[in-house]
């Protein structure tokens, strides 16, 4: 490595390892013994446990893959009714909190749910157990996550060249194999990179399984903590979990390959138009599915809330939108910010495969549970506080908890891979050749990073802002633990509400961050549509 | 340029987010601080009272029991907690195993709760009762065929019977008095009885239990009194009724919510001060009212809906055996596969 290289990489470095503190207090748990519970869990929770995580990660992300690349194609590449609104309607989805569409999800579905009491009084049909199997819950996370690959697919079959398509119809292909045989190997990277951010929060989830009642590995990270007090070995679960989270990003860097694309180009002409039946046919299909994630889901959140608005509504309200506008922008203001440095395309960089893992290290924070990552982190400070006190200072502890501060770094440390994948696919647009001119030039990398990296990555590092904003203006178990006084946001009111059994009062918060959520998804869909 | 300015925008946001970091409470004398897992929505009238009789305020923070213990033993003498309330005895007893308490046991105290509701050494005060028994459908069962927690475990409740999920610390600190009262052994076909007449994955919350029931799903159920108390609040003519289980024998399950003064607070006597309050009288009518639970003090009435219920046994285990049993609750538990 040439002195140049040092100097830029070893902020790159530094700021890496700072973003993975949390990741590496909790990976250190395994210096302390866990013993008996261990013994304990492997007899009773663990083989059940590891069987139905393995089930959920494939059923979900075999789910996801292939309805969000569907929809993602439809509405790039064929032309049908509806097509125009429903290719942002799409992105809804992602606004409501995965726990709050589950307990919707429950409260239609379940035995008690009005749809089965119709399916049994009107159809005469035989109840039964939606949250007993599998399929309930894998079908719940497949609506929720759809988008994560739907957005990743769509962009990435934007910029596929159409003449490949036309050569591809010159030749007699029908559309089905133009999809299989031209489109699909092409936005192989894009779906992975979907597919991976999917898992890594199906991984990391408690809400919804909790609602179901399924075990997967949080299961038992819960348990370890919550009933056998025993942090160390929550840790220690939560680094295997960090540990899957590696190899999937592993096998994520594999799939995609050497394939590196450069095409920023995008073309406005659908190959396909889809007339009369077949058209509203497939309109029927979309609508569908923005039907059962989205608007049936806030129906039912409007329902809710109606009766019981004047009651729940106060002056309260004021400061929990003021304080979780303030969290969800100053956040992914600084998320996108560590990561667009994180990002910055440079030779140093790509050349140096140690830094490239370490960079990847820095992102794994997404697959921790909220609240493991909260404890890592008050750990991390009492380490720093020992460290502190040994040389004659003191406890840094009272200061630092429940400061903005620390909460802000929580959320930096566990967001970093949305704001670091959409920042990371942009800078991957760009060709080295800049960089060769610039240093020809003798222009600095300073000016490089100015006049040209940033303009050409902002569209991606602007839409990592927009997913990180939504991101933390859901993220509950942190922000319940971390939260100054006073900071109480609108996931922490709705949490509160409905664990107490007050479901109708806690839609109103829950249809209020429906609706900033849905405002900050315009707000990245307008951006999306600008740089297309 | 346009791109320019977002991105000279981002930075300003950025060093606003880390300029404006951190906002430390000067608590004044006049400030009580309450750690809470008891929900905002619950205390917050309460506190306000509070203040207005005294003159005090009352700072607060909710969290999780848990996370809120860790916390305080991470921040030690530097706390700015002079007072931690929770919603399970068993969160009480390892709160004051980690220290986290100091002894408090004025006359006041003594004389508002009972013994068996407060911790031996006084680290901690319950200020609430819930009573957690069996919820059946009036539609399809007779009470005379109810008794015990132990009955539902008999194969005639088979394909009959819902419960809540084991991950609820009710539910922990149910069978930790079961193992209490019956023995390890005994506690254990019960348990496994209960789990084979399951007409249901267990449930997440009691609401849904009684759901289940009034759908027909099942036909009896183990619930929280106020759960039930609100439901009926709302459909008065709900097919649904309470049965007060283990009468002939150990009397009903009670849990309670309750709070203790922290070991390092800074105003201990704002936060006595503030314990003291929240057992008199006044304070505990508003206390269960709030909330539809059983007053901790036996002198205050129950909520007008709460007393058409009746007079019951309640099983009078001191607490924190619930609390010192739990780990062997939950491992008995998972043994038998009660999810």
């Amino acid at each position: 490595m040439d002195r140049f290289c040092f100097k830029t990489n070893i902020w790159i470095v530094l700021l890496a390892l700072i973003v993975a503190t949390p990741i590496f207090v909790v990976a250190s748990a395994w210096l302390l013994p866990g013993g008996e519970l261990w013994a304990h869990f492997a007899q009773t929770l663990l083989t059940d446990l590891v069987v139905s995580t393995v089930i959920l990660l494939f059923g979900v992300g075999f789910g996801v893959s292939v309805l969000g690349t569907i929809l993602a194609y439809l509405v790039v590449m064929v032309e049908f009714p509806g097509r125009r609104w429903l290719e942002w309607a799409l992105f809804l989805p992602f606004a409501i909190p995965a726990y709050v569409l589950a307990f919707v999800y429950l409260g239609v579905f379940d035995y008690s749910g009005y749809a089965q009491v119709w399916m049994r009084e009107a159809l005469g049909l035989a109840g039964f157990d939606i949250r007993a199997g599998h399929w309930a819950i894998i079908l719940t996370f497949i609506l929720v996550f759809y988008p994560y690959v739907y957005m990743m697919a769509r962009a990435s079959f934007k910029r596929q060249k159409i003449h490949m398509i036309e050569a591809g119809k010159m030749l007699g292909a029908s559309p089905v194999r133009v999809f299989w045989k031209i489109s699909v190997p092409l936005a192989r990277p894009a779906i992975a990179a979907g597919l991976l951010v999917t898992l890594m929060e199906t991984l990391a989830d408690f809400g919804v399984v909790s609602l179901f009642n399924y075990s997967t590995f949080t299961t038992a990270i819960y348990s370890a903590w919550g009933d056998f007090r025993s942090i160390e070995v929550a840790a220690q679960l939560a680094s295997l979990l960090v540990l899957v989270a590696f190899f999937l990003i592993y096998f994520e860097r594999r799939a995609r390959g050497k394939a590196k694309y450069y095409s920023i180009d995008v073309s406005h002409i659908r190959p396909y138009t889809a007339n009369g039946w077949i058209g509203w046919l497939l309109f029927a299909f979309v609508f569908g599915v923005f039907m059962l994630s989205f608007a049936m889901p806030i129906l039912q959140i409007i329902i809710w809330s109606v009766d019981v608005f004047a009651k729940e509504w106060s002056g309260k309200y004021t400061g929990l939108l003021t304080s979780t506008a303030i969290l969800t922008l100053s956040a992914a203001a600084l998320t996108v910010t560590v990561a667009t440095i994180l990002a910055l395309p440079s030779s140093c960089k790509s050349k140096s495969n140690v830094l490239q893992t370490l960079i990847r290290f820095s992102t794994l924070g997404y697959a921790l549970p909220g609240s493991v990552m909260a404890v890592g982190l008050m750990y991390g400070v009492q380490n720093i506080s020992l460290i502190n006190e040994y040389f004659g200072g003191s406890s840094l502890n009272h200061l630092l908890f429940g400061s903005i501060a620390l909460l802000l770094f929580a959320y930096v440390s566990r967001f970093m891979a949305i704001a670091y994948n959409s920042a990371n696919a942009s800078a991957e647009q760009i060709k080295p050749v800049f960089e060769q001119s610039a240093r020809l030039l003798g222009a600095s990398r300073f000016r490089l990073i100015l006049q040209v990296y940033l303009p050409m990555m902002t569209p991606g590092i602007m839409a990592g802002a927009l997913l990180v904003a939504v991101d933390v203006m859901k993220e509950l178990p942190a922000t319940y633990l971390l939260r100054p006084f006073g900071w109480d946001t609108l996931a922490i009111r709705v949490y509160e509400l409905s664990a107490e059994g007050l479901f109708e009062r806690a839609a109103v918060p829950a249809l209020m961050m429906v609706v900033f959520g849905a405002i900050l998804m315009l707000a990245f869909n307008k951006l999306d549509s600008s740089r297309l | 340029m346009f791109t320019k300015r977002i991105i000279v925008s981002i930075l300003a946001l950025a060093t606003l987010a880390v300029g404006s970091i951190t906002q430390i409470q000067a608590a004044t004398d006049d400030t009580v601080t309450v750690y809470s897992s008891r929900k905002e929505h619950l205390i917050q009238s309460l506190f306000k009272q509070f203040t207005k009789d005294t003159g005090i305020e009352v700072n607060y923070l909710t969290g999780k029991g848990g996370d809120l213990i860790e916390r305080m033993k991470l921040e030690g003498k530097n706390t700015p907690a002079d007072m931690f309330m929770t919603v399970d005895a068993g969160d009480l007893w390892y709160a004051g195993t980690q220290d986290v308490f100091r002894p408090v046991l004025t006359d006041t105290l003594q004389n508002n709760i009972p013994s068996y509701l407060r911790d031996p050494s006084g680290l901690w005060a319950g200020l609430s009762v819930r009573a957690r028994t069996i919820v059946y459908s009036t539609e399809r069962v007779d009470p005379s065929e109810l008794s015990t927690y132990a009955d539902l475990a008999d194969s005639k409740w088979q394909g009959r019977l819902c419960l809540r999920t084991s991950k609820k610390i009710y539910t922990k600190s149910l069978v930790a008095s079961i193992i209490h009262n019956e023995g390890e052994e005994a506690a254990e076909a019960i348990v496994s009885g209960w789990v084979n007449n399951l007409a249901a994955t267990p449930n997440a919350k009691d609401s849904h239990v009684m759901n289940a029931i009034l759908a027909g799903q099942c036909d009896v159920g183990l619930v929280n009194t106020y759960y039930f108390g609100r439901l009926i609040e709302e459909t008065s003519d709900a097919p649904l009724s309470l049965f007060w289980a283990n009468q002939e024998t150990t009397g009903v399950h009670v849990n309670v919510s309750g709070a203790g003064v922290t070991k390092h607070a800074s105003n201990p006597e704002g936060a006595i001060r503030l314990l003291e309050w929240l057992s008199s009288p006044k304070a505990q009518a508003i206390y269960g009212s709030l909330n539809k639970e059983y007053p901790a003090n036996q002198s205050v009435a129950s909520d007008e809906i709460v007393s058409t219920w009746g007079a019951f046994k309640q099983d009078d285990m001191n607490l924190a055996i619930a609390g010192i049993l739990q780990a062997d609750a939950v491992a008995l538990m998972q043994r038998i596969g009660y999810k």
